[in-house]
């Protein structure tokens, strides 16, 4: 496999290196293997559902719902255990939750032709809601420690959902650019028109996007269930945004057709990173806001001045667009409970 | 001669890597309609863009009514009266006609009376102008219908009294018939006439030669960004154009050989979609070339998609091989040996910023895979194989197919199809927008697979074209099959007035 970077990723890494030397200046625990390896920990989680989300914005959609979904799946595995079902069947449930979820945001998406914004957008609100009716208000505690390992035990010194997550980078990596599937994708993204005259089941590669993406937003759900070591409405409240922040970030276009899974794992790493170093350097969470913002439009903006190849003539029709989506996605409220969330944790 | 109107004296442009135009000279009088003709690539569209503002020359000096001139933007050009109406309409589809009309320069007057500068949308001043403007064109415009409800012909009307609202002095019309029937083509010619007699001047460009000879004066042929020859349309012939174009003569313009018409490879049995297709009826032969005639909105792509399978399938049936097929979507149609060349190159067929190769595996990457896994190594195979054989011009198979000529972008459309090896081919308007070179080259190759037993079913507007090249041609009126005629009896005027409705 020939790894050739592209410029946005060498960009992305030199502001990932950076970041690192500078917040290790900042504060003298930044650099410790344990915070790193903990820092990993949240970074799985959205990196993990990131993965996915990737794809769909390749493919020019978007999926609002996952961290609704992340929450509804939790929940359901969690009522279940605690009405008896012992935890394992009770988890593989939740995850056929979420993988249904997900499936029902495609089918919406690919049969009935509503537009993946406000589907999406729809179930982000219909999933939260059926968690918090199903929870009644309170949170589920006291899952056996088989399960909190999930989210706090590690393998060979290193973070159980960690590995869970570099699997993930890996699946989706060769999934992605070497199948068949993963080529479509980029053609949906670019021109999914000319791929329905090639007589290619584009319905089909959309579905399936959307009903993976929920399978592993339930998985995510899991693993934040068990982190946290409780199954609550409110869990991940607010995680689509830091998601799509960073699939933006990697140099994925909203406007569809380009964007690596190399980009969207850096950019994963460089949000956690700053999340995690500006919080142990006692930077307010509202600077931490402004400054992520900042980055994520800086980096977007570099991206501009190089075209590359291959993506010559969808250049100058795709920057506006992930221009807007930063503006959205670190202005919105709900990014500061992200953030929270983790600050919460240290 | 008159005065020029328009003036350019050795304009050079130079693009990374491409000498686009090399010292062109040329001369635009008033009241005369001028073609402008050359091969994709010749430098046509960078000549227009230089005269209107988008490009600037690199050398050479425009004089525009007498005096230098420098457009350094294309509102710049447009308020001194060069305008351009390029092929893809540039209207906005959800304004009205009359919006439309002035989209950038709407009249204005004061918010109340006497309150000084205008502020106001003047309403009736633009009704009252606009219907002049119909009215002196001999037109009826809508004024009130948003545009997207016009036809193509009406579309190019708007743009034309928009010209004509501000005042054009120059009008360039790039390919304007690309997408007109016959009549609207005709239609269009004989405002071209009334514009002419007015006094303004008209750059014409198109690739169909007939227009050239029937509404321009005069013509300048480009080739390889330098000036061939310029002189009178009276003074050359067909052949002698094409010999200038590209610089050969091409030996036969439509080789038709003869062919024995197999066995029955496609049938079609009171094919109906509601609405769009009544009762049609016909069967397709191994080594057959069937032309399928008809006005724009007759039924003609309709048919074709119901074939393919991107129309739902209606009402009667489809045969392949005497075989019942059910074809329920498109994915269906390839894998029974149907392919589908659409009309719209750009959007229909190709992924723009997918390589060439990217482009002509898109129909068999399955095959071309295992177990889902590319098999880059065959991928690039094929590639290399359809490039050659069809004779792709690209500097290599990785590019991006939206850096190709028109007429090779077209070739990779045909070439994606023919690496899956169909048994029906149905191409819909394959040579529209593309060079006569490309052209001659595409009408070779269907003689070739013709030959060798493809059964192909040929979709043109272009009647020389569906005469030239066709075995039989069947004729659609209004969504039914309004009659059918074989290689020897068809003629332009039985075919457009079966396809009128007339016969």
């Amino acid at each position: 496999m020939n790894i050739r970077l592209l410029w946005r990723e060498r960009v992305l890494i030199g502001l990932l290196i950076s970041s690192g030397v500078v917040l290790a200046l900042l504060s003298d625990v930044f650099l410790t293997p344990a915070n790193l390896l903990r820092a990993t920990r949240y970074a799985a989680e959205i990196g993990l559902v990131a993965l996915p989300m990737t794809m769909i914005i390749i493919s020019r959609g978007i999926d609002l719902s996952v961290a609704s979904n992340m929450a509804l799946s939790a929940m359901a595995m969690g009522l279940l255990w605690q009405r008896g079902l012992p935890i394992w069947p009770a988890v593989a449930i939740g995850v056929v939750t979420g993988t249904l979820a997900g499936w029902l945001n495609g089918w919406v998406i690919a049969r009935v032709r509503v537009p993946a914004i406000v589907v999406t957008l729809a179930t982000l609100a219909v999933y939260r809601g059926i968690a918090t009716g199903l929870s009644g208000g309170t949170g589920i505690l006291g899952f056996p420690e088989s399960f909190l390992a999930l989210g706090a035990g590690t393998v060979a010194g290193i973070p159980v959902q960690t590995v869970i997550w570099i699997a993930g980078i890996v699946i989706a990596a060769v999934f992605l650019t070497r199948t068949t599937n993963g080529r479509y994708i980029y053609g949906i993204g670019h021109n999914e028109t000319a791929l329905r005259f090639s007589g290619i089941a584009v319905d089909r590669i959309v579905l399936g996007l959307y009903t993976a993406s929920g399978f592993v937003a339930a998985l995510a759900g899991m693993i934040y269930a068990a982190r946290v070591g409780t199954a609550k409405s409110n869990a991940a409240a607010g995680y689509e945004l830091s998601i799509i922040t960073a699939v933006v970030l990697g140099g994925t276009s909203l406007a569809g057709g380009e964007g690596t899974l190399v980009g969207t794992v850096l950019g994963v790493l460089i949000l956690t990173i700053l999340q995690n170093g500006l919080t142990l350097a006692r930077v307010p969470a509202a600077m931490q806001d402004v400054l992520i913002g900042t980055v994520l439009l800086a980096a977007v903006l570099t991206y501009r001045e190089r075209p590359m190849r291959k993506e010559v003539s969808a250049q100058s029709t795709s920057q506006p667009a992930p221009r807007r989506a930063a503006g959205r996605a670190m202005s919105d409220p709900e990014n500061t409970l992200a953030a929270g969330e983790e600050r919460r944790k240290p | 001669m008159t005065e020029a109107l328009l003036q350019l004296r050795g304009i050079t442009k130079r693009f990374p890597g491409v000498l686009a135009l090399d010292g062109v000279d040329f001369a635009l009088t008033a009241g005369e309609v001028h073609a402008l003709v050359g091969e994709n690539g010749a430098g046509k569209s960078t000549l227009i863009k230089i005269i209107s503002g988008v490009h600037q020359p690199d050398a050479g000096r425009i004089d525009y009514l007498g005096t230098p001139v420098t457009f350094p933007t294309p509102r710049a050009a447009a308020d001194r009266g060069i305008t351009v109406i390029y092929q893809e309409v540039a209207l906005f589809p959800d304004l009205t006609v009359l919006e439309n009309l002035y989209v950038g320069a709407y009249p204005r007057r004061p918010l109340l009376r006497h309150s000084g500068r205008g502020r106001r949308v003047d309403w009736m001043a633009m009704r009252a102008r606009a219907q002049d403007v119909a009215a002196s064109l001999g037109v009826k415009l809508d004024l009130e219908a948003p545009v997207h409800r016009l036809s193509a012909a009406q579309q190019q009307l708007v743009e034309i009294a928009r010209a004509l609202l501000r005042d054009a002095r120059v009008i360039i019309m790039d390919e304007p018939t690309g997408p007109l029937t016959q009549q609207d083509a005709a239609r269009l010619f004989s405002l071209i006439r009334q514009l002419r007699s007015r006094g303004v001047g008209i750059i014409y460009i198109s690739h169909r030669l007939e227009e050239i000879f029937e509404v321009a004066d005069r013509l300048t042929v480009l080739r390889d960004g330098r000036r061939i020859v310029a002189m009178p349309v009276g003074e050359t012939t067909r052949e002698m154009l094409i010999h200038h174009m590209v610089g050969r003569t091409l030996d036969t313009l439509y080789p038709h050989t003869a062919r024995q018409t197999g066995p029955p490879v496609l049938e079609v049995e009171g094919l109906g979609t509601s609405g769009a297709l009544t009762d049609v009826s016909f069967t397709l032969g191994r080594g057959e070339i069937l032309g399928l005639a008809g006005l724009v909105g007759s039924g003609r792509t309709t048919l074709a998609r119901a074939i393919f399978g991107i129309v739902p399938p209606g009402r009667g049936r489809i045969k392949l091989d005497g075989v019942d097929a059910r074809i329920a979507h498109a994915g269906r149609a390839r894998e029974l040996g149907i392919a589908y060349v659409p009309e719209e190159r750009q959007r229909q067929g190709l992924v723009l910023p997918f390589s060439v190769s990217e482009n002509l595996s898109l129909v068999i990457l399955r095959r071309l895979s295992r177990l889902g896994f590319i098999n880059h190594a065959s991928e690039r195979t094929v590639a290399h194989d359809v490039v050659r054989r069809l004779d792709i011009r690209t500097p290599g198979i990785g590019v991006p197919a939206a850096t190709l000529s028109g007429g090779n972008q077209q070739k990779v459309v045909v070439g994606k199809w023919l690496a899956a090896q169909p048994r029906v081919l149905i191409m819909d308007e394959p040579t529209r927008g593309v060079d006569v070179g490309a052209k001659a080259e595409i009408h070779r190759l269907m003689s070739e697979l013709a030959g060798r037993g493809l059964a192909i079913l040929l979709i043109s507007s272009e009647l020389p074209e569906l005469l030239g090249m066709s075995d039989r041609i069947m004729v659609m009126h209004r969504g039914r099959i309004a009659g059918e005629l074989s290689r020897d009896q068809a003629t332009q005027e039985k075919i457009m007035a079966m396809a009128t409705g007339v016969a």
